[in-house]
């Protein structure tokens, strides 16, 4: 079968910067094969994938908040929910979880008609969308579509996986319980996505679920070394797992520290765990008696910190896999483009999870013997320095993870990804 | 830090490298002999410094002495648009980028004083207060109350940068069109060759640092050629704040390339004299090189490009 020569793909990733960046791995794969990657981009994320030379096409918003009106936003987003983020996973359903779907239920809601128009005026050979949620502009689009699950292997229910954003294991007595509480939370947005739906002739999902799979192509970021045994295998025709999904980025130079000896390590919370100044600067205190080198992202909020110890380096932003490239150590949030990424290079991480997924791939990490996780909230100086300076000793896990890097370098996820998409264009 | 013994004094290293900027200027090419006399003349200087400028730049391999005729160039100037990186650094300079660095790290506040610094770089009062006067004359710090030093705002955070961009647009293309503009011919033809040896060169090998120099020269170099001395200073000052540690961390390798092929037709244009052409060019680069990535982003909510304050 022929293929047109240089299709165009439409990525549309959510506006986060784990979904944005992953595509644009899948993007420069993409383009290597020949294709015509373009990106649709929320508001405020135009720029972002023209650094990396693809063209953008923002979707249009009828009421674009004003820089102050959006950082009283963030403002009053931060204040708001802060104090959620200590929170175990159950007592996050009704405090983060639930507003934050209605959010995206709003999202999704205000894109339909100018994601409509946009695909009428691209005519894509295919889209592939990287979100939580769906927009019945793209299965109306006349192409295929691809589903990128860019979060824990968890977003695809199955009785052996564990329950999404619970952080339980699959056979937890508790499993039922959050099941309840969190098809209990999620109604309110839930129902009003399933009208919204109908109104736009797509058929209701099932209580809890806001995206369907594609019939096309669904794509697993989700590396072998933490894959699960689902209880209904899922169709190798339609679904592909991903080795990770790492785009390629610049090469990094270690800073000169004044303090500079020992093992390398990356800190870096996301731009949302940036805003945790308080919880960072504690950590701050602990990396300062240890015998290690920190790189720390604090995303645009380095100027509220003082005093920084001389083996710690703070910035704004990093070409993060080239920094994990060369680091010991990765402490993350559990955001599975991070979790990723240190498997990627083989190495170890530590999570402290927030808030969603990162609940599941911090258990996920201790399951499974690549890294190890501790609570948010609940630690003290010690744990923090336990948790570091063990995973920093522990070489059989160091020589494990380097082995399936080696392995994971052999099938790059981009490539892969990029090759299950172009096999769906039609002559 | 260190004493050490043999450094150069900085009054001779300051002077070897305006040595070299005079013979660069005047086309001096190797083999060149660099009289004495003239050379202190050119940089209004007497001989004994210039002698002993000369000797360094020999030890350094820059310049050759020859008995029966004196000092010569042994370089080709065009081929290397500074030689600084060739010249040692005083302790000073040391110094003051160590200090630099762990300002931009936040390892210092905002304030220094004399006392706190000699005791963080185990440092002599004298080397202290050289390398806070020389930060001082480049309007990185200005003197405070007492025996204290203020940093002076800098280009790294979201907003200080949007500051910077509009400042550059406001008078980088006005030195382009302001009447009597000249291109420096041998440093162009220098650059021009840098750039596009670092364009060539593969993601993986891509040198951030070299960018961050080409990229200082080339908007330094358009700033020098401007015949309005008071937009030249004004550039001149606040193109060294890119200097400082830290300003072009987060730009990704795609754009950096892209920037030096904007800077190689803007060059182009400067050559062939079209000047509007370059000027209008260089406003696209200048809007282009603006960092869009938002600072906070998260399903659900309109992503965040400004600051906010620090959460409670």
């Amino acid at each position: 079968m022929t293929r047109k020569a240089s299709p165009t793909i439409a990525l549309f990733p959510e506006a986060s910067f784990g979904a944005a960046l992953n595509c644009v791995g899948i993007a420069q794969a993409l383009r290597a094969k020949g294709a015509r990657p373009v990106f649709i981009c929320h508001a405020g994320f135009s720029g972002v994938f023209a650094d990396y030379g693809f063209q953008e096409y923002q979707l249009p918003t009828d009421e674009p908040l004003s820089d102050s009106e959006r950082q009283s936003y963030w403002q009053a987003f931060v204040r708001r929910h802060l104090p959620h983020f200590r929170l175990s996973p159950v007592d996050q359903l009704e405090t983060y979880v639930a507003p934050t779907w209605q959010a995206i239920v709003d999202t999704a809601v205000n894109a339909e008609a100018p994601l409509r128009q946009l695909l009428a005026r691209l005519k894509p050979d295919a889209v592939v969308l990287d979100n939580v949620i769906m927009f019945p502009a793209i299965a109306a689009a006349g192409c295929p579509w691809v589903r990128v699950v860019s979060c824990a292997e968890t977003e695809l229910p199955d009785t052996n996986v564990p329950p999404y954003l619970s952080g339980l294991g699959a056979d937890d007595p508790q499993r039922a319980a959050f099941e309840a509480r969190y098809l209990s939370a999620s109604a309110p947005a839930h129902d009003r996505f399933n009208r919204f739906r109908a109104d736009a002739g797509l058929a209701p999902l099932p209580k809890g679920q806001f995206l369907e799979t594609s019939p096309d192509l669904n794509l697993l970021l989700t590396p072998s070394i933490v894959r699960r045994e689902r209880a209904e295998p899922l169709d190798p025709m339609r679904f592909v797992y991903l080795e990770g999904c790492v785009r390629s980025e610049g090469p990094f130079e270690v800073p000169v520290f004044p303090r500079n000896g020992g093992p390398l390590v990356y800190v870096s919370f996301g731009s949302l765990g940036a805003m945790d100044v308080g919880l960072i600067e504690r950590m701050l205190s602990v990396f300062d008696r240890l015998p290690a080198r920190f790189i720390v992202n604090v995303g645009g909020l380095r100027d509220a910190y003082r005093a920084v110890p001389d083996n710690v380096y703070l910035d704004a932003w990093f070409p993060q896999p080239s920094v994990v490239a060369k680091s010991d150590l990765f402490i993350h949030h559990g955001g599975n483009n991070s979790f990723c990424e240190a498997l990627r290079f083989g190495v170890p991480s530590l999570i402290m999870p927030y808030c969603w997924d990162g609940h599941d791939n911090a258990r996920r990490a201790g399951e499974t013997g690549v890294g190890d996780h501790i609570g948010r909230d609940a630690w003290t100086e010690g744990v923090l320095e336990k948790a570091i300076l063990g995973l920093l000793a522990d070489d059989a896990m160091r020589a494990r993870l380097k082995d399936n890097a080696a392995q994971m370098a052999l099938k790059p996820g981009t490539d892969v990804a990029a090759q299950a998409i172009l096999s769906l264009i039609r002559t | 830090m260190q004493a050490a013994a043999r450094r150069p004094r900085t009054n001779h290293l300051d002077l070897a490298q305006r040595i070299l900027d005079v013979a660069r200027q005047r086309g001096f090419e190797p083999g060149a002999r660099l009289p004495e006399q003239q050379i202190a003349s050119l940089c209004n200087v007497s001989r004994t410094p210039v002698r002993a400028a000369l000797g360094l730049l020999a030890e350094r391999g820059v310049v050759r002495w020859e008995a029966d005729s004196g000092y010569h160039l042994a370089i080709d100037l065009t081929a290397q648009a500074s030689v600084a990186t060739e010249l040692p650094a005083t302790e000073e300079d040391e110094l003051a980028e160590a200090i630099l660095r762990d300002r931009s790290a936040r390892r210092l506040d905002q304030t220094v004083t004399v006392a706190g610094l000699m005791r963080r770089y185990s440092a002599e009062r004298k080397t202290v207060l050289k390398a806070l006067n020389k930060l001082t004359e480049e309007n990185l710090l200005d003197r405070a109350p007492g025996q204290s030093w203020l940093f002076r705002r800098t280009p790294d955070d979201p907003e200080a940068q949007g500051d910077s961009y509009e400042f550059r647009l406001l008078l980088e293309p006005a030195a382009i069109l302001t009447p009597g503009f000249r291109l420096d011919g041998a440093r162009a033809a220098t650059l021009r060759q840098s750039m596009e040896a670092l364009v060539a060169l593969p993601d993986a090998a891509f040198d951030t640092r070299e960018f961050q120099r080409l990229d200082i020269d080339f908007h330094g170099m358009l700033a020098e050629g401007c015949a309005n001395r008071f937009v030249a200073d004004a550039l001149a000052d606040h193109l060294r704040l890119r200097r400082l540690p830290g300003i072009y961390t987060g730009v990704n390798v795609f754009r950096l390339r892209q920037s030096l092929r904007e800077h190689l037709v803007i060059l182009d244009h400067l050559e062939s004299l079209q000047y509007e052409v370059a000027a209008d060019l260089l406003r696209i680069h200048l809007r282009l090189s603006r960092n869009q990535r938002p600072q906070a982003a998260s399903r659900g909510a309109p992503a965040l490009f400004g600051m906010i304050s620090r959460p409670d």
